[in-house]
């Protein structure tokens, strides 16, 4: 009865080995039997894997970081060092959109004024050897930069070139106490001088004794002769406070520049004057302020 | 058995041991053949091997594991028979186990490398056959009396 047992064992064994590697050769003859069947299982245990994901992959962190407890601090070095790097690239990438949006105003206002210019980029400001105003920009001679062309930015007048090499110019800012422009008020014929100050406020002296001059005044450049060292229609500035003093014989007024000198990253170099004087059509705009009118209804009493 | 095989592949797959992993199921299948009469752990070891070539994750020929796991129910019935009883000796039976265990996966990879398979280098194979094992006769433990509880349950509704 045993030994029947055995052989019946040993039969079964056979088959099960035999069927085995059945299986095996069919699958390794290329029939898509494993496929199909472990196909069929995917899909039936996807949805059941998905919600054990959800449910015990908080088991599976766990323990990946009891193990990886020893690498922790190493990580979270590198975690702080790339932290550090996303930041400084956070930066670089709000600099560089800063730096764009500068660029396309910049190229709008010489579009407006029919200027052929030369987009720069600001790679210094000041320097140990002169006390003068300077910014120095990234391109020079090799770009067509010479000497005495005006310089401006997305609000204005920025300076005028000073100094050339093949590929860098410095430019005298406008703020500088030696630097002067003539100006005109924009929609009249007053016209003055405008002084740097060394700050951010600027001295108008108005030609004219006579002439009308108030506060928020804008201001633009009169233009030299052949555009140098300043082409006409920049704006330069507005008043922000006049001078009374009965006995000059100019107007004196204190002037806020049109461009914030403190935040230019990007200029452009005008290297040909426009074929007509632009006059007043770089002065911005003001932005049109809708007014709503609301008329209050009565409420009905009660007894209506 | 599937219910186990369920519970390996979508929670305990997903756990990162030291050392390499721990397969329940395995280990669950371990018990069971090591519980089982001669016939049973043929039959138990095939269908158990069939089972676990249904995984997803598989990418061996469909009926390796079939083969080993039947091969492990053979070694399990010739043991039962010289060794004796080992489940009176629960430490002793954990350790069996967790060296089945092992061994299940030395003949799968010995089968795998005859089949042509490409199965990595020795010593991380070794390493994490160990691993296995060690796992096993830690955690075998925790879910043997229930294994044992349940195969009894059955036995006993089978005889009814």
């Amino acid at each position: 009865m045993a030994k029947s047992g055995g052989n019946r064992s040993r039969l079964l064994l056979v088959l099960l080995l035999v069927s085995s590697l059945f299986l095996i050769t069919l699958d390794l003859r290329g029939v898509n039997l494993a496929s199909g069947i472990r196909g069929t299982v995917a899909t039936i245990f996807s949805p059941v894997e998905k919600l054990f994901s959800t449910i015990f992959s908080p088991v599976g962190n766990f323990v990946g970081d009891l193990r990886n407890i020893g690498q922790s601090n190493e990580k979270i070095e590198d975690l702080t060092k790339e932290i550090d790097r996303l930041k400084s690239k956070e930066i670089l990438d709000k600099d560089t959109i800063g730096q764009l949006s500068q660029l396309r105003n910049v190229l709008d206002l010489a579009g407006r004024g029919n200027y052929k210019v030369v987009a720069a980029k600001v790679i210094n400001r000041g320097s140990a050897a002169t006390f003068k105003e300077t910014i120095t920009i990234d391109v020079g001679s090799s770009s067509g930069i010479s000497k005495n062309m005006t310089v401006i930015s997305d609000g204005g007048l920025v300076g005028v070139v000073k100094s050339v090499s093949s590929t860098s110019s410095i430019v005298l800012l406008m703020s500088d106490p030696t630097f002067k422009i003539g100006v005109r008020i924009a929609g009249t014929q007053s016209i003055g001088v405008l002084s740097g100050q060394g700050g951010n406020t600027y001295l108008l002296q108005l030609l004219d004794a006579t002439g009308d001059i108030k506060v928020g005044d804008k201001l633009v450049a009169r233009g030299s002769e052949g555009g140098r060292p300043f082409v006409p229609g920049v704006p330069v500035g507005s008043v922000i406070e006049v001078q009374s003093n009965s006995s000059s014989i100019t107007q004196n007024a204190d002037v806020e520049a049109s461009a914030n000198l403190n935040r230019i990253g990007i200029v452009a170099v005008v290297v040909a004057p426009p074929k007509s004087d632009p006059r007043d059509a770089l002065i911005p705009k003001p932005n049109p302020t809708v007014t709503v009118y609301v008329t209050p209804t009565p409420t009905p009493s009660p007894s209506n | 058995m599937f219910i186990i095989f369920l519970i390996q592949e979508t929670i305990v797959s997903r756990i990162n041991f030291p050392l390499n992993g721990f397969s329940l199921y395995i280990a669950a299948l371990m018990v069971v053949l090591s519980l089982e009469d001669r016939t049973g752990s043929l039959v138990f070891g095939f269908i158990g091997g069939l089972i676990m070539d249904l995984s997803i994750a598989a990418d061996t020929p469909f009926g390796q594991w079939a083969l080993v796991m039947t091969l492990m129910g053979y070694l399990f019935s010739i043991n039962k028979e010289s060794i004796g009883d080992y489940t009176e000796t629960p430490v002793v039976f954990i350790a069996f186990i967790s060296i089945a265990s092992g061994l299940s996966l030395l003949i799968f990879a010995i089968v795998g490398t005859l089949l042509g398979e490409e199965m990595g280098g020795l010593v991380r194979n070794l390493g994490l056959i160990f691993a296995n094992s060690l796992w096993t006769f830690l955690i075998t433990p925790l879910f043997l009396p229930l294994i044992i509880k349940m195969r009894r349950i059955m036995l006993t509704s089978r005889e009814k």
